[in-house]
């Protein structure tokens, strides 16, 4: 028995109507990822063919100069690697041991709910207002020395202190109870579980996490500005309190350069920094697949 | 005649306001099985984490009255919860071997507690364990290998061959088997009734006729008390209590 | 220098009561319950007890050690020559430091010179004082360590106290931060309220702190045009962009496409998000703005700028795109499948179960990550540093070049001004509102994530 009501012609054009919509709906969506995409292509595209002609050995190991022919990225790579080892040295035991001990062994009372607050609020902050905090605070109030990448790095930590705690955080929580059970049965501490068993299982996510922090810094420009490491350095800083520039800063300064030559610096420099990000992201992808244990 | 190891007085345990056991005593015997009966919820799990503390780490869970282990209180002040845990261990419901090496899984325990001067000494802790746990025959090639990489039933007789390996007084086992097929849980059953000479042990099992295989005595639970205690066959054949009767019998459940 | 040199000592010197007093509780040891904790943590008991206590003494004499080298320099006949001028003094010292430590560095002033000798005095003389404070503080913190090791004695328990006592000190780190951001903001931003009344901040539309001079410096700091071109941009043009691509993206990603197809497109989408703001306002500045100028000519506009706001809030709408899209992602993917289903068994399309049920029922959840974008938009500076422009106007004109809040706070700190200036200060008056802004968008989105998760668990 076959019901007349779906039979009718009228039926059979509103079913037809509304398979259209269905089908049109589904290309707005189909349309909105390939706009997207053609975007980032367009993007990577234009940088390679703009830079690809200026990566070479002289570009790789030279510093910076008024002259794009021999100005190169060396200078601005160095302080990218002493901001980001100040970066790392301090954000990364910081955040890990926050993350413990918030997971681990918080009491549930207010100041540690503050905690928590300021936590999710500091991932949310705008960069350039951690800049205006290590301009204030790092320079202004305890006299660190302007443009280096000890002041750069510290500003970076405090901002990516947080993402560590966040993700080390979810690395912790995803560390079955199971597993402390055991410990606390044959007789470790507490103190002992943590840091024998849940931290060493914990450990690929949190590094994930701390890997794509760190790849944040190094692309951060805007906080870096207000602490003056925007200075024009043709020797590469010797150490950590040396006046020196990061690479998105050499970016930032090639960019608005006349001499047409540096379009190509620019777009050169873009090419070398993305390869980091690049690389970063993919050993954090790396160490996710491979040392993620799935409870 | 075996003498007494655990004693519990007049013993409340609390989650926040809420009373999950209510006013337990109970003598525990060295040298045999005493197994805890009950429907689930019964309280039965709550009070056997409660006799080596293993409620601490629960941040609302509270204890009051008495526990004594060889006449000492432990929950006196002086006692060091950890060292406690070192005098009764514990295997659980699941299996959980630390991801780690079947030999490290053993060795942990003693590390940690000084209980091998070198590495020969640990070896020979880890080889005795093991053994003791019927184990050693499978395993003892493959050492190295991940505990977690181990079936069930094997993972389960690693985490006992670990609970021995610090040499404990009592064995707290929290449903043992209820992760385990019938061939596994038969191993395991064996394996207490061996392990009892040297150990007193606590079994919670939701299996009536596991509690009849195993045990020597049993106390039954219900809804956070003590209902009756005794020897396992005057429980299982002759009930006092007609609450007991009802649960053996499968009235509830 | 030669406290650095005292620091290393005392870690030596921990290292060195860490095995001495691990030794020593390892001739005590005799076997299963001799002793409360293993001789490792007596190591660990007497290392904390020297470096702990020598640390603190470290930093108290390295925070007093300046004041008291200062003093007797000054004090020196040598310093009588020196200007009374404070800033120009501090120049000279700051000189005769760098000479002290290395005599061989140039200096403009000679008056650097003459100071430098008794100021590497005094700085030895203190150090060598220090050195001995410490290194008591230390030997005296090791004996008391030493003198504790007995079987009995919990060393176990007193390092785990330690421990959770660093674990604390480190969580402690992100109020410390937040109270850092406050307290430096409200300081600065204090000061510039000192000279600008905060209504004429908050309010005037004439914004040109190059011509603040005098009696009408309140004209001249009205921010409300930075709002609006904050918000034009930020909150407007880039929305505009990023809510239907990253909302579609999502439908589809979550909704239609193969898992296949999901697993490889959704982290190449990601990407978008990781690329540097830098390489999106160089971006934006070289390729989008030159098209968008000649868009503009071709419609008719007379001297279309090269900086426009359309081209700023374009390309920072692209790099919203995934941050909208897995915010949404999340929204639709905590809607209980029962509901779909519900309106896929009537018969319903997929399209119209989406846009009847679906959306609906994640409305919050995407509201919420709308505000979080805004958030991140209006708080973004490389790119309207390179492509929004400077020119500070009340203007709907999309093609026009607009300034944001982030623009002149990077305008106003970069140059060579004084620091004291009402202009240099106005940076951090801004940087105070968008803070309050962002934090207020944040707490809102994310109790309203908060409210939804749980209206579905």
């Amino acid at each position: 028995m076959t019901n007349p009501h779906w039979q009718t012609d009228v039926a059979t054009r509103r079913i037809e109507r509304r398979n259209a919509a269905e089908r049109r709906f589904k290309l707005l969506g189909l349309g909105a990822i390939v706009l997207s995409l053609a975007f980032l292509a367009l993007l990577l595209f234009i940088m390679l063919k703009n830079g690809l002609g200026g990566l070479d050995w002289d570009f790789l190991s030279g510093t910076d100069s008024t002259s794009p022919d021999v100005a190169g990225v060396w200078g601005a790579t160095k302080g990218s690697l002493l901001t980001m080892l100040v970066t790392l040295l301090l954000s990364f035991p910081m955040g890990v041991l926050a993350a413990i001990y918030l997971e681990e062994f918080a009491p549930k009372n207010r100041w540690i709910d503050l905690v928590e607050v300021s936590i999710n609020n500091l991932a949310a902050v705008p960069s350039i207002i951690f800049g205006l905090l290590g301009l204030a605070v790092f320079i202004n109030t305890l006299d660190m020395p302007r443009s280096s990448p000890l002041v750069g790095g510290l500003t970076l930590a405090l901002m990516t202190m947080p993402v560590i705690v966040i993700s080390g955080r979810n690395a912790i929580k995803a560390v079955p109870p199971s597993i402390r059970d055991a410990a606390l049965a044959v007789g470790a501490s507490k103190v002992q579980t943590v840091f024998h068993h849940v931290l060493p299982l914990a450990l690929p996510g949190i590094l994930t996490g701390t890997i794509i922090g760190m790849a944040r810094a190094l692309g951060e420009t805007a906080p870096l500005l207000m602490i003056g490491m925007r200075a024009f350095v043709v020797t590469p800083p010797g150490g950590v309190t040396d006046p020196s520039s990061v690479l998105p800063m050499q970016i930032f300064l090639w960019s608005d350069e006349i001499d047409t030559g540096f379009v190509q610096n620019t777009s050169a420099a873009i090419i070398v920094l993305l390869v980091f990000l690049l690389a970063m992201n993919g050993i954090a992808i790396y160490l996710r697949n491979k040392f993620e244990v799935r409870w | 005649m075996n003498e007494t190891k655990l004693t519990a007085r007049n013993v409340d345990v609390f989650y926040g306001p809420k009373k999950a056991i209510d006013n337990v005593s109970i003598d525990i015997d060295n040298g045999i099985v005493t197994a805890f009966i009950g429907p689930s919820g019964c309280g039965k799990s709550t009070f056997l984490r409660s006799l080596n503390r293993m409620n601490d780490t629960i941040a609302d869970a509270r204890v009051t009255g008495e526990i004594l282990l060889d006449g000492e209180d432990i929950y006196a002040a002086s006692m060091d919860p950890v060292a406690l845990r070192a005098r009764v261990g514990m295997v659980f419901q699941k299996p959980n071997p630390f991801p780690k090496t079947i030999y490290e899984n053993i060795a942990y325990g003693p590390r940690i507690h000084g209980l091998a001067e070198n590495k020969a000494d640990m070896d020979a802790v880890v080889e005795s364990a093991l053994t003791k746990a019927g184990l050693w025959e499978e395993v003892k090639d493959r050492l190295t290998d991940a505990g977690t990489a181990l079936s069930g039933g094997q993972q389960q007789r690693l985490c006992i061959a670990r609970a021995i390996a610090v040499s404990p007084e009592v064995i707290l086992m929290d449903e043992p088997c209820s992760a385990l097929d019938p061939i596994a849980t038969a191993k395991i059953e064996e394996l207490i009734d061996e392990l009892k000479e040297n150990y007193a042990i606590v079994i919670v099992t939701h299996s009536m006729q596991q509690a009849a295989r195993v045990s020597q005595r049993t106390a039954f639970f219900h809804l956070g008390n003590l209902v009756e205690y005794g020897e396992t066959s005057d429980i299982f054949t002759n009930p006092r209590e007609e609450k007991t009767k009802d649960y053996i019998t499968g009235r509830y459940g | 220098m030669i406290l650095t040199g005292v620091l290393l000592a005392v870690i030596g010197l921990g290292l060195v009561g860490w095995f001495a007093a691990r030794g020593r509780a390892r001739l005590l040891y005799s076997g299963r319950g001799s002793m409360h904790s293993m001789p490792n943590y007596h190591g660990w008991h007497m290392a904390l007890w020297i470096i702990v206590p020598a640390l603190i003494a470290w930093t108290a004499w390295s925070a007093i050690m300046p004041g008291l080298v200062d003093g007797v320099v000054m004090a020196d006949p040598a310093a009588a020559s020196l200007p009374a001028d404070a800033m120009h003094r501090n120049a000279i010292m700051a000189e005769a430091r760098t000479l002290a430590a290395n005599p061989d560095a140039a200096a403009f002033n000679p008056e650097a010179r003459t100071i430098a000798e008794p100021l590497r005095a005094a700085t030895t003389r203190y150090g060598l004082i220090g050195a001995l404070i410490i290194g008591i503080v230390a030997f005296a913190g090791g004996a008391f360590g030493f003198t504790r090791i007995r079987p009995d004695f919990r060393a176990r328990t007193h390092v785990e106290r330690a421990v959770l006592g660093l674990l604390l000190l480190a969580s402690l780190m992100a109020i410390l931060t937040t109270f850092g951001i406050v307290a430096s903001l409200l300081f600065e931003a204090g000061m510039f309220f000192k000279d600008v009344s905060p209504i004429a901040f908050l309010t005037g539309t004439h914004w040109s702190p190059g011509n603040a001079i005098g009696t009408d410096i309140d004209d001249n700091f009205g921010a409300v045009p930075l709002f609006w071109g904050t918000i034009y941009i930020g909150a407007i043009i880039a929305m505009v962009v990023a809510i239907p691509l990253g909302l579609m993206s999502a439908i589809f990603l979550t909704q239609y496409a193969s898992h296949r197809v999901r697993r490889w497109v959704k982290p190449i989408l990601e990407i978008l998000a990781g690329i540097p703001t830098v390489v999106y306002g160089y971006f934006a500045a070289l390729t989008v703005a030159p098209i968008i100028r000649d868009f503009g000519a071709t419609l008719g506009m007379a001297n279309p700028s090269t900086e426009s706001a359309l081209a700023a809030g374009l390309v920072m709408g692209v790099m919203i795109i995934p941050f909208v899209s897995s915010m949404a992602d999340d929204a639709l993917a905590a809607v209980p499948r029962a509901m779909s289903d519900g309106s896929l068994a009537l018969g319903a399309t997929k399209s119209e179960t989406i846009k009847k049920v679906l959306l609906p029922a994640a409305l919050p959840g995407i509201v919420a990550g709308v505000m979080l974008a805004i958030s991140r938009a209006i708080g973004e500076t490389m790119i309207v540093v390179m492509a929004a422009g400077a020119a500070a106007r009340l203007s709907a004109n999309p093609f026009a070049s607009m300034t944001t809040v982030t623009y002149q706070i990077v305008q106003m700190l970069t140059g060579d001004q004084e620091f004291n200036s009402p202009k240099t200060l106005s940076a951090f008056a801004l940087g105070l509102v968008l803070f309050i802004v962002t934090l207020v968008l944040n707490i809102i989105a994310l109790r309203v994530v908060k409210k939804f998760r749980e209206a579905y668990d």
